[in-house]
């Protein structure tokens, strides 16, 4: 087995507690909102959405609320259960290396007879098996419950959701993952983890509200994960492919520049 | 082949100059004791050895190889030991053991006699062991492989006085096997007895290599002589650092003794003792500049 997998599996099990609990954080998230939308659903939800300003509904992602789908979309997809794999995602890419090293727990892993490179390997490899296994339980939860309250969802644009789910948070914790091994600052990570991801998300509100602005959109990855409406019109292959040659670069990225500085001073 | 080759090491971060051209050679096989205050450079030297940093100049070659061209096969052949020793909280000492030895892919057979050596619960998960129990996780994983050159710095810090002596008993053990021992200490008490030699390292210089007996003789001994009344002119002469209270004076005698015991022995003597000076007496003067 090579270093870097058996990094991997050593930080996927040392983080087994943790996972079991954002797994039924997620799963909850799909529990409390799919069962509510046969009672308010439809035509009553759209009717409180259509009360907004168009330009709020436009922006919190509500313009679809009214469909099954577009609720799935805007709430638990689009909103909660995607803020939630965020957190975990760049709160972990940017712990991984850089935390660990302002703690001092990188100091042994690093003087072992492992490359710097691979330490980094298997720590990216164990984000991105983590936020897979949350998202297969996203995933596995969303569609029992749309089954079960007999929405008009199809299995195949949850898929395709959860895939793109997974690509966005992923590549944005493997950016926070790159800058902490780039800097050996966990906070510089975290900010311009959380940074991309809430920058995306307002460039792809103001790309909607603004023509002139609708590049905002190809550069947004958050317009990149939901801007083609996976949960309706399945997979969008432009999407995919940028978000895991965002996730790509940053992973080089770090790998290259952790091997070039001082560790732990 | 030398164990430890430091030619003009230097190195700076954060504006500072925590190494200033470090020259050190330490010999295969031999228990090397290096000492110095906190911020003398010592746990510096160590992290260059072991590549986390990398020096602003001058050479370090370990085991005939600079730490960062040797790479992870020469990083196989090392033990270490880190000063601010931090272990995964969540997992067993077993757990994190034994996945270092599956890092080193050698050393898992040595875990339970180790541990059972120093009465250390593997089973307990490191966040509930107490300080002198992580550092004995922090021992154990850094000679349980046989490494061909152990380095360990601070490795008696928190341990209590009966396991330090178990520890140097280990480490003497671990020469003998063959490992060269590389160990900081600020105390040389600590060390005085399992060291071969010893180096003070002084604001990120070598001040002093020598042997333990060496250390001692050039520290010479420490005269406390009370005399019936006054001191008598001459009595304290050739003595360094004397002082001189009433019918007391003290100093310090370098050299044979015979000299002196005869001068005193013609003299009004009282009381008088002559001890070898401790070692941390030594080092003062060492950090004062004075050897």
């Amino acid at each position: 087995m090579s270093a870097a997998l058996r990094e991997a599996r050593w930080q996927i099990r040392r983080a087994r507690r943790g996972l079991v609990g954002w797994a039924v954080a997620l799963a909850a998230v799909a529990g409390v909102y799919i069962p509510f939308y046969p009672a308010i659903g439809g035509d009553q939800l759209q009717g409180m959405v259509d009360a907004l300003p168009p330009e709020l509904s436009q922006a919190l992602g509500y313009d679809r609320i009214g469909s099954a789908a577009g609720f799935v979309t805007s709430t638990v997809y689009g909103l909660l259960g995607m803020a939630l794999l965020l957190v975990l995602a760049v709160g972990t890419g940017a712990r991984t290396v850089a935390g660990e090293e302002e703690s001092g727990l990188l100091e042994l892993s690093v003087a072992a007879p492992v490359r710097r490179t691979a330490l980094v390997d298997g720590r990216a490899l164990a984000l991105v098996l983590r936020t897979a296994m949350l998202v297969l339980v996203l995933f596995a939860a969303s569609a029992a419950l749309v089954r079960v309250s007999d929405m008009d969802v199809a299995v195949g644009g949850l898929a395709a959701g959860s895939l793109q789910l997974w690509l966005f948070t992923t590549a944005v914790g493997l950016v926070a993952l790159a800058v902490g091994a780039a800097t050996g600052r966990r906070v510089v990570g975290v900010a311009v983890g959380a940074g991309l991801a809430v920058g995306g998300y307002v460039a792809d509100a103001i790309a909607g509200l603004v023509p002139d602005a609708a590049w905002l959109a190809d550069v947004s990855p958050y317009a990149w994960f939901l801007g083609g409406d996976p949960l309706v019109a399945g997979v969008d292959p432009g999407g995919v492919l940028r978000l895991v040659a965002l996730g790509a670069v940053a992973w080089l990225t770090g790998r290259t520049l952790i091997g070039r500085r001082d560790l732990g001073v | 082949m030398t164990a430890i080759a430091l030619d003009g090491l230097v190195k700076d971060y954060d504006g500072t100059r925590a190494l200033d051209g470090v020259d050190l050679e330490v010999a295969p096989g031999e228990v090397f004791g290096f000492i110095g205050p906190n911020g003398a450079g010592k746990t510096t030297t160590m992290r260059i050895l072991v590549d986390l940093l990398r020096p602003t100049a001058g050479t370090a070659r370990v085991l005939g190889e600079e730490p960062r061209a040797g790479g992870p096969a020469l990083r196989a052949r090392l033990g270490y030991l880190p000063g601010e020793l931090v272990l995964d909280e969540r997992a067993t000492a077993r757990e994190l053991l034994a996945h270092v030895a599956t890092v080193r892919g050698r050393g898992a057979e040595r875990i339970a006699p180790l541990a059972e050596r120093f009465d250390l619960d593997l089973d307990r998960r490191i966040g509930e062991l107490s300080k002198g129990n992580k550092q004995k996780v922090g021992l154990v994983q850094a000679v349980m492989h046989r490494p061909e050159l152990a380095l360990l710095d601070e490795p008696t810090s928190g341990l209590d006085p009966l396991l330090q002596r178990e520890f140097l008993a280990l480490v003497r053990e671990e020469r003998d096997a063959g490992t060269t021992v590389f160990l900081s200490s600020h105390v040389l008490s600590e060390l005085e007895d399992v060291a071969d030699r010893v180096a003070l390292i002084r604001e990120g210089r070598i001040a002093v290599v020598d042997d333990v007996a060496g250390l001692r003789a050039a520290a010479g001994q420490r005269l406390d002589v009370e005399f019936e009344g006054a001191v008598p002119a001459g009595a304290m002469e050739g003595l360094d650092e004397v002082r001189i209270d009433g019918a007391r004076a003290s100093g310090v005698w370098r050299g044979a003794p015979t000299p002196l015991l005869a001068r005193l022995a013609g003299l009004p003597v009282r009381h008088v003792t002559l001890r070898d000076r401790n070692l941390e007496e030594i080092v003062l003067d060492a950090y004062r500049g004075d050897a």
